[in-house]
């Protein structure tokens, strides 16, 4: 951190130097646990208590296969669950991400099936769900209707088109994308034979993290999910913003769309299903706000891990997966119960 | 505990308003003896006691943190005092939460009451009590409307029962707020600061409808920093400082000099910056309008030059807020030209304005401009972000050392750069809006109602930054409805009626009342 810039020379007004030290020691000396935000952690202590409780049930629980496992199971949901927590900073969301997965698999399924080259294929199957995210964002940026609506609409519009593409029956074979996400990367350093669909989700991560904390783009999302008028009022170009943010959530979708379909080998209309409401659960468990301004990636993938090893672990406790769906349901409101609380 | 079931004799007028307008009347109707609060860090309220009686305008004031809404909030059962003792009518009360405080005859206004906008006026008035027909299910309608009208008719005030809230303004709205409490048998009234969102003629409208409540035997806290007001309409007042009671006079014994002294204590009285002004060498305009007509201004010529400080003053609706539009490309005028140190000035929103150096600090600043969650030092760069990034990534630490520039500068008072600003006061949130003006290298800054709610204190210090930056040649043009703070800090002071200017002051050879003669005129003011 370099202390050698000074304030702007253009601006100075008479400084009145007696209150220079008023910004400094913010920090608490010593007792830095008190600092920690207490609220923001718990998914990380429920997840603790879970891990203990549950290896007393099983002893193939607590093994590194299992853990593999589960971060194959959640990597494809956590890349959508980055886009969605740039949307919900901005004060937006999309519905539309299941069925734009699906529509993204099958882009590049059928032209694989055509025998399209596949660096093609998956460029085209990229670049369509992106086309969809722009709509999106196209028609959020217009501010006549709630983007809950828009999305919604454009999902239902993306599920015929998905059917009506396939004609309801799968693509079973993803050829190089198969050979690509099925497996798993070399073992040793660096990649210790992690799941190949990590990966683009870990990547994805990074990404959010420094595009939320580090760039002016992601600056203008938490201005826009705070206070939109105030956005406008410093000269933010709210609309565009808008558009940029749905069109990398496409983005983003393309990617899981393909990382998806090459992990199970196969497109269909309903690969990307319930993505939608996942991902906003898993942010929203991770303590990002429904309605904007805050939140991050750090916070979602709290929320996403709790999702994914609470649905490992209920198995591994030797319950049925119907109390799977039990558990994840009073998760989610007991998570935005607690955050409420905590603010 | 007392319920609100206490409340049930409903279709009859308040007993407040059918008993006989005797007069004066001087007993005493609460008492509130020794209360002690204490928040975490703070001792909010030390030992405080006030007395209100019946028929009384009683004032509350101090500066911001001295402990006023504290006070009302130990009266209006928000919050419950760690000591002390409250006697509503001789007898101690366990104000345990608003709605027995609301049940006992305690009600609070504030300056932006909680009505149903969807709902009328009579249904608003008589919410929780709406007299039913003979079934028992449905509203009577006539009933309501009818009562309605009677109520608002002996409080004098003309607003339609039957009208949706929803397109009323702020001054009704509190009318109907008031009339609402009134429906519901209150004995005390706490008005918060309500004439904030109003103009000269709504303030007067008001205060007649005090003097109404007061003729009935209606006790009225009246929570205000406007020492005018207070003389004008209040009995009684009561300086807070520091949680502390200072004093309690009649106000026939004191002048509002002295209220300031008591208020400011040993930090010394308000400094007044009139016959300093720097007579600006700089003879450039910086902004020019040139007949210039919108749908609230009509034919506006105005130049400001570099380094002075215009006030532009009238009452709301006379078309300072919309001159603001324009010149933050809001509005676009449907005539005339803007000039910008000489080249034509047509922005399309902010964003253009910005670019070129203008820059609109509008009211209200915590809603309008500042984002609540993000902290000081992202609120103070968001208007100019570029100016924080360096090759497309944002530089934290370049961001809060800017943040501490202007802290310092302005005397932001925050525990840290990172702190949200939601946590800060008003007067220093709307500091941080100047901040982020100045960042964004604003030369002709534009501020409504820059001194708007906030306490002495940090008036006067926003008058010295407003100063200061006239001084570093930058232009500015301040609109506010408060003439008596122009006053104290513009060279000029413009004033509109009807969205046109009528008068053109230089600041040394005016007054209030002549500056008020002119906005409200000898002709007065329709009142709606």
């Amino acid at each position: 951190m370099s202390n050698t810039l000074q304030g702007p020379s253009t601006n100075s007004l008479p400084v009145t130097p007696s209150n220079a030290g008023v910004a400094e020691g913010a920090m608490p000396r010593g007792r830095w646990w008190k600092s920690l935000d207490i609220y923001s952690m718990w998914p990380i202590i429920v997840m603790a208590a879970i891990i203990i409780a549950t290896s007393f049930k099983s002893a193939r629980y607590l093994t590194v296969q299992n853990f593999e496992n589960i971060l194959s199971q959640a990597a494809p949901l956590g890349i959508v669950t980055m886009g969605q927590t740039v949307l919900l900073v901005s004060g937006g969301l999309d519905l539309s991400v299941g069925y734009n997965i699906s529509f993204a698999s099958i882009v590049t399924g059928l032209m694989l099936e055509h025998n399209d080259p596949l660096w093609l294929a998956i460029l085209c199957g990229i670049a369509a769900p992106t086309v969809v995210g722009f709509v999106n964002g196209l028609l959020a940026a217009q501010g006549r209707a709630h983007p809950f609506i828009i999305t919604l609409g454009m999902s239902l519009f993306l599920f015929g088109l998905d059917t009506q593409l396939t004609g309801g029956s799968p693509v079973n074979d993803m050829k190089g994308l198969y050979t690509t996400f099925g497996g798993n990367l070399p073992s040793g350093f660096p990649c210790f034979g992690l799941p190949t669909v990590a990966l683009p989700f870990l990547v994805v991560l990074v990404l959010t993290f420094v595009f939320l904390r580090w760039t002016p783009l992601g600056r203008r999302a938490y201005a826009l999910g705070g206070n939109e008028q105030a956005a406008h009022l410093s000269g933010i170009a709210v609309k565009r913003t808008k558009i940029y943010l749905y069109s990398i959530m496409g983005l983003l979708v393309g990617l899981t769309g393909m990382v998806l379909a090459g992990q199970i080998n196969e497109a269909s209309f309903n690969l990307g299903l319930n993505f939608d409401l996942e991902s906003i659960a898993c942010a929203v468990i991770g303590g990002t706000a429904l309605f904007g301004g805050r939140g991050g990636a750090f916070r979602s993938v709290q929320g996403l891990a709790l999702y994914a090893l609470v649905q490992n672990s209920i198995l591994f406790a030797g319950f049925s997966s119907n109390y799977q769906q039990m558990a994840l349901g009073a998760i989610i409101v007991i998570a935005v119960m607690v955050s409420r609380s905590a603010t | 505990m007392t319920r609100s079931d206490g409340l049930s004799s409903s279709s009859e007028l308040a007993s407040a308003m059918t008993g006989t307008p005797e007069g004066y009347q001087s007993d005493e109707l609460l008492r509130a003896d020794r209360l002690n609060k204490r928040f975490p860090g703070v001792q909010a309220l030390q030992a405080v006691s006030i007395s209100l009686h019946r028929g009384t305008v009683h004032a509350l004031v101090g500066q911001n943190g001295a402990g006023k809404s504290t006070l009302v909030k130990c009266i209006s059962g928000v919050y419950v005092p760690e000591s002390g003792h409250i006697y509503l009518e001789g007898r101690e009360v366990r104000l345990l939460s608003p709605r027995t405080a609301f049940s006992l005859g305690i009600t609070t206004v504030h300056q932006r009451p909680q009505l149903l906008p969807s709902l009328s006026v009579a249904e608003n008035i008589m919410l929780g009590q709406l007299p039913v027909r003979k079934g028992r299910v449905f509203i009577d309608r006539r009933q309501i409307n009818e009562d309605s009208r009677a109520l608002l008719a002996r409080l004098a005030v003309s607003i339609d029962p039957e009208e949706p809230v929803s397109r009323l303004g702020a001054a009704e709205r509190q009318q109907v707020a008031i009339a609402k409490a009134i429906y519901r048998n209150a004995k005390l009234l706490i008005l918060d600061e309500p004439t904030v969102c109003l103009d000269a003629g709504r303030i007067e409208q008001l205060f007649r409808l005090i003097e109404e409540l007061r003729r009935y035997g209606m006790a009225i806290l009246y929570v205000s920093h406007h020492l005018e007001e207070i003389f004008r309409i209040a009995d009684q007042v009561t300086v807070l400082r520091d949680g502390r009671l200072v004093a309690t006079a009649s106000t026939a014994e004191l002048t509002p000099g002295h209220v300031i002294t008591l208020m400011a204590g040993d930090r010394g009285a308000v400094q007044s910056r009139n016959g300093k002004r720097s007579s600006s060498s700089s003879t450039q305009p910086a902004i020019e309008l040139h007949n210039v007509s919108t749908k609230a201004l009509h034919g506006i010529d105005l130049m400001v030059r570099t380094g002075e400080v215009v006030g532009v003053t009238g009452l709301i609706g006379a078309g300072g807020h919309s001159l603001a539009q324009v010149l933050f490309g809001l509005e676009q005028p449907q005539s005339g030209e803007v000039l910008l140190g000489g080249r034509p000035f047509r922005p399309r929103g902010p964003k253009q304005a910005i670019a070129r150096g203008v820059f609109v600090v509008p009211e209200d600043t915590a809603r309008s401009t500042l984002v609540p969650l993000l902290s000081l030092a992202a609120n103070v760069t968001l208007a100019d972000l570029a100016a924080v990034s360096h090759r497309g990534f944002l530089s934290l630490a370049r961001e809060r050392e800017l943040a501490r520039h202007f802290v310092s500068e302005l005397a932001i008072a925050s525990p840290s750069v990172t702190s949200p600003v939601r946590t800060l006061s008003g007067g220093n949130q709307q500091k941080v809006s100047l901040a982020k003006a100045l960042n964004a290298k604003a030369n002709v800054l534009i501020l409504e109602e820059p001194t708007q709610g906030v306490d002495v204190r940090a008036k006067s210090e926003i008058h010295n930054i407003i100063r200061d930056l006239a001084g570093q040649d930058k232009a500015v043009i301040v609109i506010s409805t408060d003439i008596r703070d122009l006053l104290e800090f513009v060279d000029r002071l413009v004033a509109l009626r009807n969205g046109k200017i009528v008068a053109d002051f230089s600041a040394g050879e005016t007054s209030y009342t002549q500056v008020l003669d002119v906005t409200i005129g000898a002709q007065g003011v329709t009142v709606r």
